[in-house]
Parts: C-alpha cells; structure tokens; sequence
C-alpha cells in the first residue's frame, strides 16, 4: 500500500499545475448565455490543445500525451483544483475519440480525430431516446440502407451540446427482426444536414444543457458505421465505459471546493458547531469517494480489473453533492434560495446527479447483480 | 499509488483468514457468547504466534510490524466476530506504546505483545464501563479529548463484572487502584486505537454482508428468491456501500499511521465516525434481511449486531469524531485562506 504519487505522476502533476498558474482561463462570460459560455470554453480547449494539455489520455500518435490512467486522474483532478472549466468538445475528448481508436478505421481517425481535439468540430451522443432510458437496448431510432448510404428517422433525448455540434455518436437500429442488442449500428451522423432538428430542452435550473433531437429521413454514409453494422451495442458499450473514467475525478474536486467554501460559510455566521455534525459528514463521504475513485483506478491500471468501485463511486458521489446542496441551504438561509448565485445553482443542478450517467436506482441493480451476485427479477413481459 | 497488500501482508491476511475460519466458526462463537467467556484456547494461540504484539515495536516485544498489519487482523478477527479479547489488548498496547513512560512501556508491553496481559480501553467519562475489563489486567482511561490518559493495573483496582450485551467481550466497571498518569503523546495512541476499532467494524461488516447475501439468495417467497426483490437486493447494496466505504477509510488511516502520521489524526477520526455508522447501519440491514429468523437468538446475526454497537462508542461515537473532522477541516479552510 502506497497513497502517494510516484515521481514521474508528480512531475506531470507539477508541470500541468506550473501551466494552469502561468496560463489562466478567462473570466467566466458574464452575459450572453449558453453560447457565450460555450465559445468560452471553446477559446480554452484551444488554449489546452495549443499547449497539448486537451486530451493526455490520448496516444502521442493521435496528438495526446500517452498518459497513464493514474496522469489522467491527476489532469482532471488538477483542472477542477484551478477551477477552470472543462474542456468545451468534453464528448469527442473523452468518449467519441476513444471509441474511434478502438473501432475506427484509419481514415476514420485520421479524417476525426484532429478537430475533436482542437475543438474545430463539437461532437455530441445520439443514445438515450423517450422510450429508451436505463433500457438504452430497447431503442427505436431506423436505419434503413438506401445504396451506399443509410436513411435514419426518429427521437434522441439528452442530447447535451447537440445546438453546437458537427458530429454525433448515433446508435440506430437497422435491423429489427434479432433480438434487440443485436440489430444496432453505431453512426457518425453530421448534424449540419437537412432533417436535424434540435430543440433545446430546458432543465428545472432554467438552462438548457440538453436537447431534444428530431432525426427525419437523415442520410448517413455507408463510410459512417463505426465497428460495422450490427455492432452497435458493443461500440456503445466502449463509449458508454469511457463515459466516467475521468470526469468523476474533476467533479470529485469540485465537490471537495464546495464543502470547503460551505465550512468557510458556516464559519463566517458563526454556525460551524450547529451544523458541524453534517460537515463533518460530508467531509468524510467526500475523502472516502476520493479514496474510492483512487482505488478503483489503481486496482484497474495495476490488475486490469476493476472492483466494484465504478457503480459506487458515482452513486456516493450524486447523494454526497445533493446533500451538500442541502446543507448550504440551511447554513446560508434563503439567499440560498435566490437566483443567480452558485448555491441555488447547485440546489437545482444536483437533482440529476442521481439520474444522469446511470440512474443511482440502476447503479444499485448493478452493484447487487454483478457485485454480490444476487438473481435478477424478471422484467415484466 | 497503490491500494493493494503487499506480499508479505497477504500472507498474513490469508493465514488470519484461514486460521480464524477454523477456530472461530459461528458454532465456537455462540458457545461462548451464550456462556460469557472467552475462547482461552484461541487466544493463547494467538500470544504464541504474536498477533497481539504485531504492531508492537520488537524492542517491547513485538513483531514491529505496522498499521496496516494490525488492521489485517481486527479485520479477519471481527468478520468471525472472534470471542478473543485482541482488539482491547492492542488498543491498550498503542496508547500505552505511544503514551506511556518507558517505565511503563516495560512494565506492559512485553506481556501485552505476547497475549500474556490482556488489555482494555474505556473513556474516563464514560462512568468506568470497561468493554473487556471483567478479564482485563491492564485498562488505559482516556480523557474525552483523546490527548491524555492513565493507565490502572487491574490487580489494584475493584472490578465488578457487568453483563454487557456484547457476552464475547465481558464487561467490568473499574474503579480504585492507583491511576498512573500517561505523560507521553497518548493522542497518537488513541488515534492507532481508533483505526483499530474502525478495522474490527469492517470485518464485522464484511461478514454481514457474505451472510446476508448467502441468505436471502437461498431464502425463497412468492416462488422467487428475496434477493431478487430490489427492495432487497438495494438494501444488500447499500450494506456493500457502507462496508467500502468504511474500507477505504481505514486503509487511509492505517497507512498514515505508518507513513505520514502528520495525517492521521483526521484520518483516524474520518475512520471511526464512517466504521461506526457503516457497524450499526450494516448489521441492523443484516437482521432486516434475514426477516423473523434475523430476530432470532439461533440465528447468529445478533452477535455481529451487538459487537459493532460495543465498538461504535468504544473511545468515542460516530458523532463526537465527525465533529472533530469539521473542527478539523475548518482550520484547514482558515489557514488556507491566511496562507
């Protein structure tokens, strides 16, 4: 057992820190809306990517630095200590690239893989629609084969950065007579096309960090399929495991910010002691999804297993942060409840931390049928 | 980083393992809870092979070993809820180690690392309720601060056994005897005491959690088994949650106290406050899942229950660390926004 970096980590660690102090992000816009904080995080993804700091994770070939797993912990650990934002184009970096690696073609990852990383080209993930949620096999979306190109209808939902996107990760069914894990196909759809509707879709914080997506007689190239037709699942599976490898670490560091700035609260009103059983609670639940999200990294890069960690880390984490937002209600009093500051922000925000990425409901089905092995129940007919 | 054991450690973690399956089933377990006593045959064994000097340093007798090793046994030991007196003999042996003058350090620790004195630790508020101390020949008393305690040779002082709910640990009120004062850094004594309770609630928990499972995969209503009712199978979730989580906090706390001990305050306190509550919430599951029979006395759910209640207040309850974790955590957002 060793809880430390090893020289190479904290040297990366080091010279990323040395970066982020000499190379600030910009002010936080503070009009303008949803576009102008995304060209906001557009401008900084092309500041990282200038740097070489947008993607580590990725392999020096493909214009990352061949990070090591635990590197890219410490990347997304060290932006959430600066508190920068993400990088904008977070979907191609994290999920739509490394899903490419894995089952792209040459010409597809030399032909995508560029723009993701500077941000020229924003991707965004066609997967969850009205009807299909946790049960993401079930969905209903065509492809239809029309000579060497594909002819897709239907709905996507949750779209998030669909209004600023070229491409998406679109998973279709194109064949509806097998079982329904079967007959899907993974596209790469170009959302500046005619039949691409996309409607924001405004959330109870009164942004809208999602969409709705309209999909009617779209035309996809065959060239488009990633990991060929009928593979569907499994290339969604790839994407759907990168979906939290590093994020949890950025937001873990968050979370840690905000329970101190809420202990820095309750200090300055002089309530620390009244609420300092629940901070003092908090505080441990955040160590411990610190210690958790380490360990399951680690046990993955060291034993290439991961242990039950993954479900947990999330689950915990979700819970963690919609009772930190609580708490900051009773310490700060109802100008917690006001628009326009960061704490009814969060009130609000944290709502879906227990259902995006993974509802906790499905988390806690996951960990009880493949961690402790207890019998599934049979889904009604 | 790296969260596994080491060889060396898993060695020790498969031997405990082994060990303690064979000598303390379930079976050996309700003989001496039901009679009140404790296994004399298991714990002179383990004298013999060292176990309770593990973390004792060799110049008192020990085998010098770490944390870490330490909580490897209260773990393997409280998952058997083993009816030994080891996690009050090691406790003692910490604070006193860190505590104590050489004087006493001699006067205890070599009979102590050997399994020849049993120890035990109670807070000095706590109205002298001594968990162990009805076979105790050492108690340390701890202040509520955790930062100074006293040490009292049993043979001096007036111990009248008290029939705690927890019978494989019997219980004495101490009083009398001449109370030496401990003059040394008692609070990093209590803090290795506390990651070694918080180890023995892990193991508590972890044993609940297998037998939980096992059980509700086997007990079978309305045609199905009760653990494929999500109602169920979440609650055994949950009880896996609590258990890791508690996990990963001792492991942070036991590898401070051998490698960064500037750290292990908080950690420790971190610890005991997340094993105390994953103790009492786990086990009270484990009883709940099993339904009627959990409620029973043949059942053996209730020993676990009863052991992670004794050890949940043992040197102070979840609630009194977690407060010590804000007072903690404040300080640390003060200095930061001064630096």
């Amino acid at each position: 057992m060793d809880l430390t970096f090893s020289d190479t980590e904290l040297a990366f660690r080091d010279e990323l820190r040395g970066w982020l102090a000499d190379n600030p992000a910009p002010p936080r816009p503070a009009e303008g809306g949803d576009d102008a904080d995304f060209a906001w995080r557009r401008d900084w993804q092309r500041t990282l990517s200038d740097a070489g700091w947008a993607a580590p994770h990725w392999p020096a070939e493909f214009g990352g630095r061949g990070a090591t797993l635990t590197q890219s912990a410490i990347y997304f650990e060290e932006l959430g200590r600066a508190r920068v934002p993400l990088p904008a184009n977070v979907l191609g970096l994290l999920l739509g690239g490394p899903t490419l690696m894995v089952w792209g073609t040459d010409e597809q990852k030399d032909r995508y893989l560029p723009p993701i990383l500077t941000g020229e080209e924003i991707w965004c993930q066609g997967f969850s629609e009205p009807g299909a949620g946790s049960d993401l096999a079930a969905l209903q979306t065509k492809a239809v084969k029309d000579g060497d190109e594909w002819v897709v209808s239907g709905q996507k939902v949750w779209t998030s950065a669909a209004q600023w996107s070229k491409w998406c990760m679109l998973v279709t069914r194109t064949d509806g007579d097998v079982p329904k894990h079967k007959g899907l196909t993974y596209f790469l759809m170009d959302m500046e096309q005619p039949g691409v509707t996309v409607r924001p879709l405004k959330q109870i914080t009164g942004e809208a960090e999602f969409n709705e997506l309209f999909l009617e007689d779209v035309r996809i190239p065959d060239a488009n399929v990633v990991g060929g037709v009928g593979n569907g699942w499994k290339v969604a599976l790839t994407t759907l495991m990168n979906e939290r490898a590093g994020l949890g670490f950025a937001l873990q560091v968050r979370l840690r910010q905000y329970l101190d700035d809420l202990i820095a609260a309750a200090d300055e009103r002089g309530v620390l002691d009244a609420y300092a059983g629940e901070l003092g609670e908090l505080h441990t639940r955040c160590e411990s999804i610190r210690l958790l999200a380490w360990k399951g990294l680690t046990d993955v890069e060291k034993y290439g297993q991961p242990g039950p960690e993954g479900s947990l880390v999330k689950w915990l984490w979700s819970d963690t942060n919609q009772r930190a937002t609580q708490l900051a209600a009773d310490i700060v009093g109802p100008d917690a409840l006001t628009y326009g500051n960061d704490w009814s922000y969060e009130l609000l925000r944290a709502r879906g931390n227990t259902i995006e990425g993974g509802t906790t409901e499905i988390l806690k089905n996951i960990v009880a049928e493949r961690v402790l092995g207890l019998p599934r129940l049979k889904a009604a007919a | 980083m790296d969260f596994g054991l080491n060889d060396d450690q898993r060695d020790i973690q498969g031997t405990a393992r082994a060990l303690v399956g064979e000598r303390a089933s379930a079976e050996r377990v309700r003989e001496h809870a039901e009679a009140g006593t404790t296994d004399t045959g298991l714990w002179k064994e383990l004298g013999e092979i060292g176990w309770p000097g593990i973390a004792v340093a060799e110049e008192h007798g020990g085998q010098g070993l770490g944390m870490v090793e330490l909580a490897i046994l209260c773990e393997e030991l409280g998952r058997a809820i083993a009816p030994v007196p080891f996690l009050p003999t090691v406790a003692a042996a910490a604070i006193i180690e860190h505590g104590g003058s050489d004087e006493q350090r001699a006067r205890w620790l070599p009979d102590l690392a050997a399994g020849r004195a049993i120890g035990a630790v109670a807070s000095a508020d706590s109205a002298d309720l001594v968990v162990g101390g009805a076979e105790a020949d050492v108690v340390v008393l701890v202040d509520r601060s955790g930062a100074s305690g006293a040490v009292v040779a049993a043979a001096d002082a007036t111990v009248e056994p008290v029939d705690a709910i927890d019978p494989t640990r019997p219980a004495a009120r101490v009083s009398g005897g001449s109370p030496e004062l401990l003059s040394g850094d008692v609070a990093a004594g209590v803090d290795r005491a506390l990651v070694a309770i918080a180890a023995e609630l892990v193991g508590v928990c972890e044993g609940s959690v297998e037998m939980t499972v096992a059980y509700v995969k086997e007990r079978k209503q309305f045609g199905t088994p009760v653990g494929a009712f999500q109602a169920v199978s979440h609650k055994c979730a949950q009880m896996l949650l609590d258990t890791e989580r508690a996990r990963a906090l001792v492991s942070q706390a036991a590898w401070c106290a051998d490698a960064a001990p500037e750290r292990l305050h908080e950690a420790a306190a971190m610890a005991k406050a997340a094993a105390s509550d994953a103790g009492r919430e786990v086990t009270s599951s484990a009883i709940q899942a099993h339904g009627g029979i959990g409620f029973t006395w043949e059942a053996d759910v209730h020993w676990r229950y009863k052991r992670a209640q004794m050890d949940a207040v043992l040197l102070g309850g979840a609630g009194a660390h977690r407060a010590r974790v804000a007072q903690l955590a404040a300080a640390n957002v003060r200095s930061a926004v001064t630096a």
